[in-house]
This record gives C-alpha cells, sequence and structure tokens, in this order.
C-alpha cells in the first residue's frame, strides 16, 4: 500500500515539473509587455526599460525561471506586479473561496445525480429513463451564466430583491457566507450531475444486468437495498474519479460564476492576471491549481487503493 | 443641466418646486433644507490598479483617489455647474495669482492635514508637499499623464504656505490641467515608505475620506476623515466601494436598493433600463449629460487609399452616427455627433452649423455621396481595408463598431476585422502601432486641449494616424497661449472648423446619458471627469 | 448499403432519445450546409427602421438592437457553431488519437515520458488552458478550434490510450506481431478499427462541450469575433443587455445551443450504449 503510495508520488513529481515549466513559459509568449499595458496608452521608450528593470523582467528567461522556481521550493511566490501584495497571501484568501464553491457544487451534484441514475438505471429504457436523463441533459445544456443571470436580474425586476453585492467573510457572517455560494453551486452542480448520473446509470445496470440479480430484486424491499448497495459499490470508483475531475475543473474553471456572483476565487484570479500580464500572479495561481489537481488526483488514486483491494497488490 | 419637468416633478417636496419657479440651476433651494450627517454612500465602482494617481490613467483608481486626496485647484460640483462646463474653485489653494504669463503663485489653505494614518499621521500640509508631488509627477517612470505638465520648467517653494510653478512658454490651460484628477497631491512619507504607492497602506491624502480597508476583488472602504479642511464637510460618514464586475449583477444590485447611485462609470444608469428603473424605485433622482467619451476611427494617413481627403470624408459621410446611437443601450437613441472637440464642452465645442458646409457634410449620413466621393478618389468599386480593435471594451462597443462596419459596407468599403485583446490592443494599436485603420475609444480628459495637443502635435502618444499639419500645429499651439477666453474659443471654433474640412480622424458620437441617484441623496449632480470626490463631498444623505 | 440502412433503423428503434439527438444533429448540419439558402436575409444585414421588434410574420425571431433578423442570426450562427464545434473536435480527436495509439501501442519509456506530459496537461482546468492558449494567439475563429482542440485532447487522449491496450494485448495482433507485419499496418488493421468505438463516443458530447465552451468565451470576451454570428455571442453579448426589453434576442439562441448540447450529447449516449461492449447484451427493460 505504501509502495503504491509512493509510487504515485514520484509519478506526480515530474508532472509538476512540467506544468511548472508550462505555467512559467506560456504566460510569456502572450503579445503585450506588462509594463506597456500598465502605462495604459502613454508608453515612451527610456521609462519602460526602467519600469521593466525594476520589475526584474530585463533578465534572460532562463534565469528568471531557475530564480522562480528556486523561490517557489522555499515557498516564496513573488508579488503581484501591479498591487505589490504577495501572491501566497492572496492566493491563501481565495482558495478557500474556490474550495467551497467545489465542494458544494459536488455536493448538489452528488445529490441530483445519484437519485436521478438510480430511477433510469433501474426503470431503464422506460419514460421515466428518458425524462431523467433527458433533464440531466438539459440541465449542462444550457449555458450557466445564462441561468445565473436571469436568477440574479429577474428577482431584482419583479420584486426588488437582491443579495448585498460584495464578498460576505465568514467571520463577518457565517450564514451569510454560506448562502452566497448555493445558487452558484446549485447552478454548477446541475451541469455536472449530467456526467455522473451517465456513469451511476451504467454502473449499477452493470450490476442489474445479471439475471441473479434481478431475480433477488423481485422479491422485496429488503432485497433490494442489498442490490442497491452491492451496485453503489460496485460505482464508488468510477464516482469518485469523475467527483475528483470536476473539483479539478471547478477549481480554475469558474471564472464566469465568480464574476457574476461576485465571488474573489481563484479562477477570476487567474482570468485578470492573465489579462494584465502579472506574470507572479499567473505562475503562481497555476501552480496553486496544478497542484490541488495533482493532490485531489492522488487522493482519488489513495481512496482507489483502500476502496479495491486489488490495486493494492 | 436638462432635467426636464418630469424629473423636476419627481424629485418631490415644495422646496424644489419652489425653484423650478426660481430657475432650475439656482443653488438656494436645494440647500433650503439643512444637510444631515451621517450614512454612508454606496457606490458601484471597480478594482483599482494601484493606488497611485501618478501611475495611471485609469478611472478604476481615479475615481477612488479623488475621494480621498486633493489637488490645486478643483472643479465645481454640484447642482448649480451645468455638465460640460467646468468652472473652477480652490481646493488646496486659497487663493492664486498670475504675476505674469508664465508664472503662477498659489498660496495654499492653512490647516490642511493628511489622513491620520501612519507613516505621514495628519500633519499639516505645506508648500514642500506640493513641490514633491509635482517633481515627483513629472520625474517618476512611467507617468502616463506626464505630458499634461509639459509647460512647467520649475516649481519653488516660495515660503511655508506659497508655491510658485514657472512655465516654459504660456499655457492658458495650465489651471485647468491642474484641476484634473491626475493632478492629485501624494505623500512624499508614503512614498518613502512603500516604495510606490500601489498598497492601500500608502493611500493617504488630504481628501474627505480616508482610506480604511481594501478588500482586493471585494470592496473599498473610506471613512471620514476626521480634520478634512472644509469645516463641517463631507456630510456622510463613509464611502463604500463595491467591486462589481458584471454589469447585469450591477444593475440588480441597483434595482435591489444596494446601491444609492447609478450602476455604472459617473454614475450612469442605461438609459435602456430606464424605465424598469423608475418602477422600481419611486423617487429616484436623473440628470442627463453628454458623456466626452466617443468612437475614434484612427487611419494611417501615409498610407493609400487613406492618404486621399475624399476617401476619408467618404467614410465619414458613409457613417451613420445616428445607428450608433439607437443600437447602443446607454444613449438608445440619445447622442450627439463630435466635432474635433467633443460637443460635451458646452463651453468649447463648435456647433455642427457653425461649420463649413464640407465639414457639416461629414455628419450627414448620404452612403450615394460617399460613392461619389470614393469614385472620383479612384475607388468605384469601393476598397477593402483591415480594421483592428478590441472587444474589451465590451458588447456595447462592439455594437457599435458593427453598426459602423455595415454603414461601411453599404457604401463600398469592405473591413475585414481584427480583434485584439484588449492587452495587447494597449500595447500595440493605441501606441500606433497598427495596419491601416484602428477603431477605439477616446475621452477621458476634462479640458478640450488634450484633445487637439495629443492628437494632432507631431510626436505625441496618441497621433496614431501620423498627423504632420504645420497649420495644424500652429493654432494649437496659439490658442494653448492665449489667455482671454473669448479669443481661445474662437481660435479652437477655427481649428475645429480646419478639421472638419481636413477629417484627419473620424470622430463618433457622444452618448447623451442618463445620471441616476437614490431619492435619499441630496446636493449631487453630475459632471464629466473622474472627480467623484468633488461630487460627493458637499452631498448628503436624508434617510 | 441496406445492412447500413437496417442498421439505423434498429438503432432507432432501440434508442429514440439517441434518434431523437441524430434528427437534431442532421438538422443542425443542415442549417449550417444551406443557411445562406434558408435565411431571408444576410447576417449582418441591417433592416431599415425595424430595431428590437418582438418576434412577427415577418420577423420570425424578431430582430436585435441593430436592426438584424434574429432567425437569419441564429441560423448563419448554426455554421458557425457546427465549425467551431467539428473543428475543434476533429483537431482533438486527431491529436487525442495520434498521443493515445502511439503512446498505447510502442508502450515502454516513450510511454511513460508522453503520459507524464499528458499529466501536466490534464492538471489544468480546461478553461484555464482555453483562455491561456487565446490569450497567446489572440481572438479569432480559427483561434478558438485551435484553442479549444488542443485543450480537450489530453483527456481524450487518456480514453483512446486505455482502449489501445486493451487491443493490443488481444490475440489477433499478438498474432500479427508474431507473422511479423509492421506497425503501420497492424495499426491501421487491427488497433484503430477497434478503438474507433471510444473515439466515435468522444467525438460526440465532444461537440456539444465545443459548443458551450465556445459560448463561455463569448462570455469571457474571446469568443468567434463580429462578423459572423455565434450563437455565444448573441447569448451573452447584447442579448444579456436587453434581456428585459427584448428576451428574444437571447432566447432563440440560447434555445439553439441547449438543443444542440442535448442532441449531441444524446447521440453520444446512445452511441455509448449500443457501441461500448461492457453494456453489450444487456437484456434492457426495467426490473419488475
Amino acid at each position: 500500500m505504501s509502495g503504491y503510495v509512493l509510487h504515485r508520488l514520484v509519478v506526480a513529481i515530474p508532472s509538476l515539473l512540467i506544468a511548472s515549466f508550462i505555467v512559467f513559459a506560456l504566460p510569456r509568449l502572450i503579445p503585450g509587455d506588462v509594463v506597456q499595458l500598465m502605462l495604459e496608452e502613454q508608453a515612451s521608450g527610456s521609462n519602460l526599460d526602467d519600469l521593466r528593470a525594476t520589475l526584474g523582467l530585463d533578465r534572460p528567461i532562463a534565469t528568471q525561471y531557475v530564480e522562480w522556481l528556486g523561490r517557489v521550493v522555499r515557498g516564496d511566490l513573488g508579488e503581484s506586479l501591479w498591487t505589490k501584495r504577495p501572491v501566497l497571501g492572496e492566493l491563501a484568501r481565495r482558495l478557500p473561496v474556490s474550495l467551497e464553491l467545489g465542494l458544494l457544487a459536488v455536493c448538489f451534484s452528488v445529490a441530483i445525480a445519484l437519485p436521478v441514475g438510480i430511477l433510469a438505471a433501474v426503470r431503464q429504457d422506460t419514460v421515466a429513463d428518458y425524462i431523467a436523463r433527458s433533464a440531466a441533459i438539459l440541465g449542462l445544456s444550457v449555458p450557466g451564466y445564462w441561468v445565473a443571470t436571469l436568477v440574479i436580474v429577474l428577482p431584482a425586476i419583479w420584486w426588488g430583491w437582491s443579495p448585498a453585492p460584495g464578498f460576505v467573510d465568514f467571520r463577518a457572517n457565517p450564514w451569510g457566507h454560506l448562502a452566497q455560494f448555493v445558487l452558484p453551486a446549485l447552478i454548477l452542480g446541475v451541469a455536472s450531475a449530467a456526467a455522473l448520473m451517465r456513469m451511476t446509470r451504467a454502473m449499477l445496470l452493470e450490476v442489474l444486468r445479471q439475471d441473479y440479480v434481478r431475480t433477488a430484486w423481485s422479491k422485496g424491499l429488503r432485497e433490494r437495498a442489498v442490490v442497491l448497495r452491492h451496485g453503489m459499490a460496485n460505482a464508488i470508483i468510477p464516482v469518485v474519479t469523475i467527483l475528483g475531475l470536476h473539483v479539478a475543473q471547478l477549481f480554475g474553471g469558474t471564472v464566469i460564476f465568480e464574476t457574476i456572483f461576485g465571488l474573489p476565487g481563484m479562477g477570476l484570479f487567474l482570468f485578470d492576471a492573465i489579462s494584465q500580464r502579472d506574470y507572479p500572479v499567473i505562475q503562481g495561481a497555476n501552480l496553486l491549481i496544478v497542484a490541488v489537481v495533482v493532490a485531489t488526483n492522488l487522493l482519488v488514486d489513495l481512496l482507489y487503493a483502500v476502496i479495491d483491494p486489488r490495486i493494492r497488490s | 443641466m436638462t432635467i426636464s419637468r418630469r424629473d423636476v416633478l419627481k424629485l418631490g417636496g415644495t422646496a424644489v418646486a419652489v425653484g423650478a419657479a426660481r430657475g432650475l440651476l439656482a443653488p438656494g433651494p436645494a440647500a433650503a433644507q439643512a444637510p444631515k450627517r451621517g450614512g454612508v454612500f454606496r457606490i458601484a465602482g471597480f478594482e483599482p490598479q494601484g493606488f497611485d494617481p501618478q501611475q495611471t490613467l485609469s478611472y478604476r483608481s481615479l475615481t477612488i483617489l479623488s475621494m480621498t486626496h486633493s489637488r490645486l485647484v478643483r472643479m465645481k460640483a454640484g447642482p448649480a455647474v451645468r455638465p460640460g462646463t467646468t468652472p473652477l474653485e480652490p481646493d488646496l489653494a486659497e487663493s492664486w495669482s498670475q504675476p505674469g504669463d508664465t508664472a503662477y503663485v498659489f498660496r495654499l489653505r492653512r490647516g490642511v492635514r493628511w489622513h491620520p494614518r501612519p507613516p505621514v499621521n495628519g500633519r499639516e500640509l505645506t508648500a514642500d508637499d506640493v513641490k514633491y508631488s509635482y517633481e515627483r509627477f513629472l520625474t517618476v517612470a512611467g507617468n502616463p499623464a506626464r505630458s499634461l505638465l509639459d509647460p512647467v520648467e520649475k516649481i519653488e517653494v516660495l515660503d511655508r504656505y506659497t508655491v510658485r510653478f514657472t512655465l516654459k512658454e504660456p499655457f492658458a490651460w495650465f489651471l485647468d490641467v491642474l484641476a484634473s484628477t491626475s493632478m492629485l497631491i501624494v505623500a512624499r512619507e508614503a512614498v518613502e515608505t512603500y516604495g510606490d504607492l500601489k498598497k492601500a497602506e500608502a493611500c493617504i491624502g488630504t481628501g474627505p475620506w480616508m482610506m480604511e480597508r481594501y478588500e482586493p476583488g471585494v470592496r473599498v472602504t473610506l471613512t471620514r476623515h476626521p480634520e478634512y479642511f472644509l469645516s463641517g464637510l463631507p456630510y456622510a460618514d463613509g464611502v463604500e466601494i463595491a467591486v462589481e464586475r458584471d454589469p447585469a449583477s450591477r444593475f440588480a444590485a441597483f434595482l435591489g436598493g444596494r446601491y444609492d447611485f447609478g450602476p455604472e462609470y459617473a454614475m450612469v444608469l442605461r438609459r435602456l433600463d430606464l424605465d424598469v428603473a423608475r418602477q422600481r424605485k419611486p423617487g429616484l433622482q436623473t440628470a442627463e449629460f453628454v458623456l466626452p467619451n466617443m468612437n475614434m476611427t484612427w487611419m494611417k494617413l501615409d498610407q493609400k487609399p487613406f492618404d486621399d481627403l475624399r476617401v476619408r470624408r467618404a467614410m465619414a459621410i458613409a457613417t451613420n452616427w445616428r445607428d450608433l446611437v439607437a443600437a447602443n443601450a446607454w444613449a438608445h437613441g440619445h447622442g450627439v455627433p463630435n466635432p474635433a472637440v467633443p460637443a460635451a464642452f458646452q463651453e468649447w465645442s463648435i456647433p455642427l452649423a457653425e461649420l463649413p458646409p464640407e465639414g457639416r457634410r461629414l455628419y450627414e449620413y448620404d452612403p450615394a455621396e460617399a460613392k461619389r466621393l470614393l469614385a472620383e478618389a479612384g475607388y468605384p468599386s469601393g476598397f477593402s481595408t483591415p480594421v483592428e480593435t478590441t472587444a474589451g471594451y465590451g458588447p456595447d462597443y462592439m455594437d457599435g463598431v458593427q453598426a459602423q462596419l455595415q454603414n461601411w459596407k453599404a457604401a463600398g468599403i469592405e473591413s475585414e476585422l481584427r480583434l485584439k485583446e484588449y492587452g495587447a490592443f494597449l500595447a500595440t494599436t493605441v501606441a500606433g502601432k497598427f495596419d491601416k485603420v484602428a477603431l477605439g475609444l477616446f475621452g477621458n480628459w476634462t479640458e478640450p486641449d488634450s484633445y487637439l495637443y495629443r492628437l494632432y502635435v507631431p510626436g505625441q502618444p496618441s497621433n496614431a494616424g501620423g498627423v504632420n499639419d504645420d497649420k495644424l500645429t500652429e493654432m494649437i499651439g496659439l490658442q494653448r497661449r492665449t489667455f482671454d477666453a473669448r479669443r481661445r474659443r474662437e481660435i479652437l471654433w477655427d481649428i475645429q472648423r480646419y478639421l472638419s474640412q481636413k477629417a484627419y480622424y473620424l470622430y463618433g458620437p457622444s452618448f447623451s446619458v442618463v445620471v441616476a441617484w437614490d431619492a435619499a441623496v441630496r446636493n449631487f449632480a453630475p459632471n464629466i471627469g473622474h472627480d467623484y470626490g468633488g461630487r460627493l463631498v458637499a452631498a448628503w444623505l436624508d434617510r | 448499403m441496406r445492412a447500413s440502412a437496417a442498421a439505423v433503423w434498429r438503432f432507432c428503434r432501440r434508442k429514440p432519445l439517441g434518434a431523437a439527438g441524430g434528427l437534431i444533429v442532421v438538422g443542425l448540419v443542415a442549417l449550417a450546409l444551406f443557411g445562406d439558402r434558408i435565411a431571408p436575409y444576410d447576417y449582418d444585414e441591417t433592416i431599415a427602421g425595424a430595431r428590437m421588434r418582438p418576434p412577427s410574420a415577418r420577423f420570425w425571431m424578431g430582430t436585435d438592437n441593430l436592426g438584424r433578423d434574429v432567425w437569419t442570426r441564429v441560423v448563419f450562427g448554426a455554421r458557425v457553431s457546427m465549425t467551431v464545434g467539428f473543428g475543434a473536435v476533429l483537431l482533438g480527436t486527431a491529436l487525442a488519437t495520434l498521443i493515445g495509439v502511439t503512446s498505447g501501442y510502442f508502450a515502454g519509456g516513450y510511454d511513460t515520458v508522453v503520459q507524464r506530459v499528458v499529466d501536466a496537461w490534464q492538471a489544468f482546468p480546461f478553461l484555464i488552458i482555453v483562455l491561456s492558449l487565446m490569450a497567446v494567439l489572440g481572438p479569432g475563429r480559427l483561434n478558438v478550434i485551435l484553442a479549444l482542440g488542443v485543450a480537450g485532447a489530453a483527456g481524450a487522449s487518456r480514453v483512446i490510450r486505455s482502449a489501445t491496450v486493451a487491443v493490443i494485448g488481444s490475440a489477433y495482433v499478438e498474432g500479427a506481431r508474431a507473422l511479423g507485419c509492421g506497425h503501420l499496418r497492424i495499426l491501421a488493421r487491427h488497433v484503430l478499427p477497434n478503438v474507433a468505438a471510444p473515439i466515435i463516443i468522444l467525438a460526440t458530447i465532444g461537440l456539444g462541450s465545443a459548443i458551450l465552451a465556445e459560448s463561455a468565451l463569448s462570455f469571457l470576451g474571446f469568443g468567434v469575433p463580429p462578423p459572423y454570428p455565434s450563437w455565444g455571442g448573441m447569448l451573452s453579448g447584447s442579448g444579456r443587455s436587453y434581456m428585459y426589453q427584448a428576451p428574444w434576442m437571447a432566447l432563440w439562441p440560447g434555445l439553439a445551443i441547449s438543443l444542440a448540447v442535448y442532441g449531441f450529447n444524446m447521440l453520444g449516449d446512445a452511441l455509448r450504449d449500443v457501441l461500448d461492449p461492457r453494456l453489450r447484451g444487456t437484456t434492457g427493460g426495467p426490473i419488475r
């Protein structure tokens, strides 16, 4: 078991290194120098070079990369070029927001997908199955930002109701803090429920197709409960895989929801940094996202190993 | 200020009705009710890009800094001021004199205190601070507004409360330039302690409110400066600027009563949403004015076919400015065409009727005439050109671009739209590096000189087309040296007439927008520019 | 010919939802191909005096704030969406197949290295990769296709690799190798046909994702640029601005997106049910 874990960890390291290089190089390919952007429209020759030197952007790329990597290993992610605030500090503020959104979305996703998936499997190829599957797909085929817009604007127009703008900190108001995640997490959850539902349904079908299982099912509630438990146990692994993937995707992919609902999360932070060529922030945020994703995948693999004894050997 | 009768009646209260009888612009009635102290202004704002007025031109930062900092002179604010006019009044300087054409002596108020925050700790502002701040303005690396003070030669401290500016040449706009939000005065200790003024802790000024808390991506909280130099002001205890990115969310929050002012820049409420807003918010106060911001078309004047005046005129005549105004959600059909000095500048912009006939023609939509001009210039079946712009100004802007390009198509001008990402656009296209035609927005300046100097004088950063017209340069120089306002206006009108015949750049229309504020807000009125602080300092909340 | 027609008919009967999805897909492709003959106006044509008109006999879906016919723009939007969707999926699938098949087939050190790179690539959330690539490439229809294709290839390559690995263990491939058949022959005759099923399924569902992704990109300002109407652009741009005053500006492109994604997903689901060997032979029918 520990050998397995160790193996997975070792395998993760080169991936992280490759990722760190991509993270470093890609933003520098974006046209438009950060210094020119800072000066908006009025750049003039000598000023630019001075500013570049101040920001340490005048040295060769390889040097900058190695220096950066060295500092990262020591836990120093540098400072934002625009606000001079330490990147690590900013990330620490925003990470929990993204995590909460992601986890809550996953909860909603599971709460929707599991019952619907079970229903669809048990009533395979009937109207109920069609409706369930259609509803799930419908959930993901409406662009999220559109639902979000309707949900925000219509109550304001119809009833003059709107939540207070600005992010509510947990310490200031715990319930308000959680409440502001509910709507975006719900919309995100509905969208990701489809894939989960498919998986649940497929896994359950695999169990149910065996004749002895079908016989057991017809015998009554207690047997049905056993069947379901058996089916769900089978489904756990792929379901957990998908959930892991979803958390990962949710992590940086929630720019739109953060914009609309005013949540200061990682996605928006990164998006702004890309628009402003804030290289240290882009690098730091990307690296953190990648690290979280890799960690999540590792966790999922560990869960596999715990659940499925076959893998341990 | 064009407040309609309907608006006046909606404002309610006998006090204002009396005012309507006496004339809408009389300040008396508005002040008849005693101002109340207290309350917090809630504004929908933007993420500031640092807190250094000398390192940014962005309204995102300057609107906030206008509430925390002061300058020597400022634009008058309040219901008595007609939007689009820029009368000046003392800010930090209590009086000034002009001993010669190129010398200005400012006498500062006594007892002006900086915010009681480390490292400045509420000490008194002196002439040394002014000298320091302006010298930093002129020398700090990367100041995009630097050329505003090109004519300044030196700044001297005469005594503790007196500063003298000596200019290289007479500059009639000097005081107006000093009133701009780029001229906010910063504290030496803040710069020396923090190295620069990007951090919120370094945001220390002498303005009516102080920086209390900055939560990036969330809000900026300002609180009253206990020793603000205008005693009794500000009335409001604080200002809360929420960073709200999405226009739909901003509008929803406005409808829900979460903001005291219109949700867009300059407290604008999109005219499209006005009816809905009035239903939801009875007693909503509104005013209309023309924004100076306008769409501009830059053309490389040394490249075919834009070197031919007839082609440029054809492009202008082929553009129906009314289409753009009708398609835009802010304007929703209300707007005005712009000569070279934007129509928003009531005192300096030339009425179209005063333009020479060819100049007036530019604003009369006529695709047939455009085609005729093109044929005359040698392009009977039109021509094709790349057009660079960015989607970064938002979907409203892109709609306007599409309307304009459609207009051109009808006259035979095919455009190949090349969109650039916003940052890349600023770094290249706006800096002049584009391939034939570029479209963009222009309009951040609060005095007409910048609209001519920056765009038409060779070597200036916004002179993207490469204009090099000696006569024009001389006229622009002349108006900069002419102190007599009437004479200066004549020269400006001559310049605008001249430019309407040259069509070096094409000017889109400006929108007449609606500014909205809550029924409880008193003594507030809009104007051009980023000076939120000036407009809010004497306003108060009646709740 | 007759055999495939019969197969299609069987498919429709067994999988009505999938057949419905297939019908939708066929309809959209037809709209994309014959759009210019179906649409009454030009996609950027502004009709004088017809600003923000609600749906009527003349303008089936109403007009927008520039005076353009929404139905026309939805029809041409189908062309744009299909182009972007198919383009991205084609590119992504080709890339994923190349990487997945070679990685699974040649195994060894090559496989290890490639899989680490794929790991790194897959560690980035989809939208982040796309946004970064779009920032580097700049706006443009081709760039959207490139970015979406490259970003989506990583995950798909994994699935294809697994399928490849499963196939090369089979008796056929072992035998072919023993006979000394060249790599290319083995790949073409044995590996690819067996990997075809997951590829088809991935591609079909990927089409839906591509259309949604384009609409998300439009919201962020990186979608397909004008003058081409894209459903995402119509929905996220002035459609959103005018959503209360002229809801038809957003309603129809929104429905179009939903319909397209629904169709592709249903079809993909049904194909998976039919082609996935694990579920083959499921007796079907509800349990009583």
